[in-house]
């Protein structure tokens, strides 16, 4: 169960050849190592909870560490196609801070002087995204030609990469600290403002519940017409019921955290509302860099598990000749796997410079080993073939769980570092041991 | 020690007759014996070489600032300048400097990345008769010229303004990378502020709101901020910030709660953006280290122990003792605190423009900005 | 040791019809090691070419030219008489050419389903995996040739040595291959496996597939070829027709590299012994 299906994620599409009654998780047929990171993070979150006093848990901390957590999370997406196909990239923290400060100055010195759009013009925002990804996306594809077409391994490329995009950062700005940024911009990175608030939130919500529900439809009708074995009911009605609550929970929670009192006053007196004696209570709801990083991790799932790309990516992880050899092209596919790094770089840079107001040449060194650590830990193996989105978003959620839950209750920071340490060697310790049992027994 | 000493000298001479190539023919036969320095300095008033050994260029300052001030002073005074670049790496900083003494070099400056772990290579320097300026970070060697702006000057300045501002509340710290003795130099400085407002009662530093930051990382102190105050539900009234590219993140982490313009915020540096904070209110002080002026003067020291090795005997260098007992000598700068009251200083010193001072400050809400 | 002229050879009858498969003259270097050294081979529709020959003959590597895993140095290749190009596993099943890889060549990380579709997926209109297609198709073809087969939903590292095998051969049947490559087809069987393996064989040959069996199992190749072709050091020692020779003149020809009527009754003679 545990080496089961790693192409189709936890949106399991399908039947169970033989049906086995033995436990429930094998009749949901979901993958058993991520019900494991989940109780892991369960234990985490009540852990750190009992020792802050009730804080870990309650509403505002957990939205600040879905903010937290989004950068990281969406670079992971990319970093576990990177690893599952047998390459990996040290260069994304490099060309995070090289984008992040070609859009900060986009926005605040290109743009006004050259083009006369000023800061905080509306359409400034949307040229700077749109230059930041391409740019990401060209340089994850100069990197791809170089590993895929040259052939030069991808730890060297992306090695030169970390330093040459660092450096180049650094050429780009003399070392000046870009801030502040465009208001539009800043939404990015979240806060009260850049947050859906609740209505948005719930729609999020129902779009999100529909999906399940049509998902675990489309697949039951998809293997009646085939007159495949079903999944049973009882266990495609949990998966939905599953599926909703969590939907619904995680958006309850995001509503629950209302705007800072200092916000929503400020808030109230532009807007001329009056405030009622408790305060005013504006419910946050979803931050913008969080349904971001949401998108990203379905999205990249459904390139994982349901298109062509994705396929070729975990055969080349299991096998780089049998995959050429059944006429993938196997280079173009890898190359195709550095440009959306690019790409998710690129976005994680908007994010992380949105959401610090400014762009700084320390921006981004060290998160390529805080990212390939949360895909380890999300269950992506250096042996290549195995990792999921899922895995790699819920890895990148207990890594933040664990630095902020720290800082939040006091922890030297040296012993901070010892513990990452440990749990990332122990994760990975755990998953080979459990690994080699499955296929020994 | 003395014997070790003319030794050194010895190898000075050596080592700028050396560098003079073969031009110097006539003072070759003085330099054996005691006129040895002598000679030596009037050969470096033609060739003084001096290597600069930089902790990293991702800060805004070095190579805006420090790395132009001992340029210029250097041009100005016929030196020749070599500088390196450690990236914030220890190992790659020992082997820039080894690199700096095998390219001949008469003085090497040193601006430690891990103060502790160049030691050796201080020492080789040292023992090849070169000497050492340990710049803007204290270096354990009682041959190094400990150059820097006073730091505990600069931690008393920033609590001193902030404790101004905000006389009572909650303090928290958010200090630098806890590998260096910056940051403990900054926080006895603001120790000696605020110990006696912790001890009548007046200020208090909450349970774990005062946090080291990995490499003076901007995304990691607003990741810590935004910790300390949901830990204390938002009750915090003051930060003291090592520095202003942390007190960036801060900042960023009060504004997402709206607390941007009432939590008394201090740091140091001067930084541009930081001083525009300063200028909009939303920052209490930026203690101003003109770096340009600590990159002049080690240009200057520079030159001085070119003609002549003995740091004791720079001009303004008093004795003093490191962290660690050892006698040594400082060349000790005074800082500058830059609050809402002399934003002239930085606009008189062009190290900022009105424009960038000013941006979005209401007109007429601070003298120093239209 | 002596070994013969290549090129055909006039105790082979080849059938009076347009061969479906000529290798002419293919040369393979490896940094300047011939490791097929102008070697010229044929197959007709409907007929089981055995290729033989010791370890590092060359015969994996000849047929790694036709398959397009490693293109020949030189030499040309037609098929239905025309001249083909083929210098990658694509080009190869353009022209309908099938391989079965000794070491199976599978994706081992996924299942049996993906590994037969591997490079020719089959996608719903807006170009989504079908998987649920591809598993029925999959079913089907597997029913055919292992009917005891169930484990379609686990990665093929979980299956048994046999059932790996039947997956890739189940790939290379189903897409209705013209030429089917078969390198070392019954490595990893069991006999009652291997005896299914012969059974397809006489399947696909009756189809008017032709095959390209290559084995180090002499009994296998005399069980299923029509003709044999026997390489030695990279070179064609010979192509015969089985109903003309024995098994020991075959062994000859693999040992000694010498064609039936070059061996003295000497050379046999030790060669039985």
């Amino acid at each position: 169960m545990t080496e089961a299906k790693p192409i189709e994620g936890t949106a399991a599409s399908g039947g169970p050849t033989k049906r086995s009654a033995r436990s429930v998780f094998a009749g949901l047929e979901i993958d058993g190592r991520l019900i494991g990171m989940i109780a892991a993070l369960i234990i985490l979150w009540v852990l750190f909870n009992v020792l802050s006093n009730g804080l870990f848990l309650s509403p505002r901390n957990l939205w600040n560490l879905s903010v937290q957590s989004a950068a990281i999370a969406i670079m992971t997406c990319g970093m576990v196609l990177i690893i599952v196909s047998r390459n990996i990239d040290l260069s994304i923290g490099s060309i995070l801070v090289f984008v992040a400060l070609v859009m900060g100055l986009l926005q605040t010195e290109w743009l006004p002087n050259v083009v006369g759009l000023g800061l905080n013009h509306p359409a400034t925002w949307v040229i700077v995204v749109i230059i930041g990804i391409a740019l990401g996306a060209l340089i994850g594809g100069v990197h791809g030609v170089l590993i895929a077409y040259i052939g030069i391994p991808s730890f060297i490329v992306t090695l030169g990469g970390l330093l040459i995009w660092r450096g180049a950062a650094f050429v780009l700005a003399r070392g000046r600290t870009i801030s502040p940024l465009d208001t539009t911009f800043q939404l990015l990175g979240g806060g009260p403002r850049g947050s859906l608030g609740d209505v948005l939130s719930w729609l999020v919500a129902g779009l999100g519940i529909m999906a399940i529900a049509y998902g675990i439809v489309a697949s039951r009708r998809r293997r009646q017409r085939y007159g495949f074995p079903l999944r049973a009911v009882w266990a495609d009605v949990t998966l939905g019921a599953i599926g909703t609550l969590v939907v619904a929970g995680a958006v309850w929670v995001a509503n629950s955290y209302p705007w800072p009192p200092a916000l929503a006053a400020a808030y109230a007196a532009e807007h001329g509302i009056p405030v009622p004696s408790g305060g005013l209570l504006i419910p946050t709801g979803i931050a913008i860099p969080v349904l971001l990083a949401i998108a990203i991790a379905v999205f990249m799932t459904f390139l994982a598990g349901r298109r062509r790309f994705g396929r070729y990516v975990y055969s080349i992880g299991g096998n780089p000749e049998a995959a050429e050899l059944a006429g993938i092209n196997t280079r173009l596919t890898i190359m195709k796997t550095f440009v959306a790094m690019g790409i998710l770089a690129a976005i994680a840079a908007a994010v992380t410079s949105a959401r610090l107001n400014a762009a700084t040449n320390g921006l981004g060194s060290g998160v390529e080993l805080q990212v390939i650590a949360a895909a380890v830990i999300g269950g992506t193996s250096f042996a290549g073939g195995i990792g999921t989105i899922a895995g790699g978003v819920l890895g990148a959620v207990i890594m933040q769980s664990l630095q902020s839950g720290m800082v939040l209750i006091g922890v030297d920071t040296a012993l901070q570092d010892i513990v990452v340490g440990v749990v990332l060697v122990s994760a990975v310790g755990i998953d080979t041991i459990l690994r080699r049992r499955a296929t020994r027994g | 020690m003395s014997i070790r000493r003319t030794a050194s000298i010895m190898a000075i001479a050596a080592l700028v007759f050396a560098a003079c190539g073969g031009g110097g023919a006539t003072t070759a036969p003085a330099a054996t014996t005691a006129p040895a320095a002598t000679t030596a300095a009037t050969a470096a008033a033609t060739a003084c070489k001096v290597g600069v050994a930089w902790s990293t260029f991702q800060e805004e300052r070095y190579g805006l600032r420090d790395e132009p001030g001992i340029k210029a002073a250097l041009a100005a005074g016929g030196g020749e300048y070599i500088g390196n670049d450690a990236k914030n790496n220890a190992e790659t900083q020992a082997s820039n400097v080894a690199a700096l003494i095998a390219a001949g070099v008469n003085v090497i400056v040193i601006n430690a990345y891990d103060p502790e772990a160049i030691l050796p290579s201080v020492k080789a320097a040292v023992d090849a008769g070169i000497p050492v300026i340990a710049y803007d970070r204290e270096l354990e060697n009682a041959n190094a010229l400990f150059l820097t702006h006073d730091n505990v000057e600069v931690g008393r300045m920033i609590a001193r303004d902030v404790v101004k501002a905000a006389p009572t509340g909650n303090y928290a710290i958010i200090k630098g990378d806890k590998t260096q003795t910056n940051p403990l130099f900054l926080r006895a400085g603001m120790e000696e502020i605020i110990a006696p407002l912790i001890a009548s009662g007046d200020i208090t530093i909450p349970a774990g709101a005062e946090v080291d930051t990995d490499g003076w990382k901007a995304e990691v102190a607003q990741t810590s901020m935004e910790q300390i105050l949901t830990a204390n539900n938002n009750d915090i009234q003051a930060v003291l910030s090592q520095n202003d590219n942390m007190a960036t993140g801060a900042v960023a982490a009060l504004k997402a709660q709206g607390l941007d313009k009432t939590v008394k915020i201090g740091a140091q540096d001067g930084d541009k953006f930081a001083l525009n904070r300063v200028a909009l209110g939303t920052q209490v002080v930026s203690v101003w280290k003109d770096a340009t002026e600590l990159g002049t003067e080690a240009g200057v020291a520079a030159l001085q122990l070119c003609k002549d090795p003995d740091i004791s005997k720079v001009a303004g260098a008093t004795a003093s003792k490191t962290t660690g007992g050892l006698d040594t000598s400082a060349l000790l700068l005074a800082p500058i605190p830059i609050t809402q009251a002399n934003l002239q200083v930085v606009l008189d010193a062009k190290w900022i423009t009105e424009a960038e001072l000013c941006k979005d400050v209401a007109a007429g809400s601070v003298t120093g900005c239209p | 040791m002596a070994v013969s002229t290549t090129g055909a050879t006039p105790n082979a009858a080849p059938p009076p019809r347009v061969p479906l498969v000529e290798l002419r003259h293919m040369r393979v270097s490896f940094g300047g090691v011939h490791a097929v050294d102008d070697v010229s081979v044929d197959l007709y529709p409907g007929e089981v070419v055995g290729l033989v020959g010791g370890n590092g003959a060359g015969k994996s590597t000849l047929i790694r030219t036709l398959s397009g895993a490693h293109p020949a140095n030189e030499g040309e290749i037609y098929i239905d008489g025309q001249k083909a190009s083929i210098s990658n596993p694509r080009d190869a099943k353009n022209y309908a050419i099938e391989t079965i890889y000794q070491t199976l060549a599978l994706a081992d990380n996924v299942d049996a389903a993906a590994n037969l579709f591997l490079g020719r997926e089959i996608t719903t209109r807006v170009g989504s995996l079908d998987d649920a297609a591809m598993e029925s198709a999959t079913r089907k073809v597997m029913g055919r040739l292992n009917p005891k087969f169930r484990n379609f939903k686990v990665p093929v590292s979980s299956l048994s040595g046999g059932q790996r095998q039947s997956v890739a051969i189940a790939r290379a049947v189903h897409f209705n291959a013209r030429i089917l490559i078969m390198d070392e087809p019954t490595a990893a069987l069991g006999p009652a496996e291997t005896a299914q393996v012969r059974e397809l064989v006489a399947q696909l040959k009756a189809e008017g597939i032709g095959i390209f069996l290559i084995s180090h199992d002499i009994h296998d190749v005399f069980d299923l070829a029509d003709r044999i072709s026997v390489m030695l050091q990279g070179k064609l020692v010979g192509t015969v027709d089985k109903t003309k020779v024995t098994k020991d003149e075959v062994l000859a020809m693999i040992i000694i590299g010498k064609l039936p009527e070059e061996v003295s009754a000497k050379e046999m003679a030790e060669l039985i012994s």
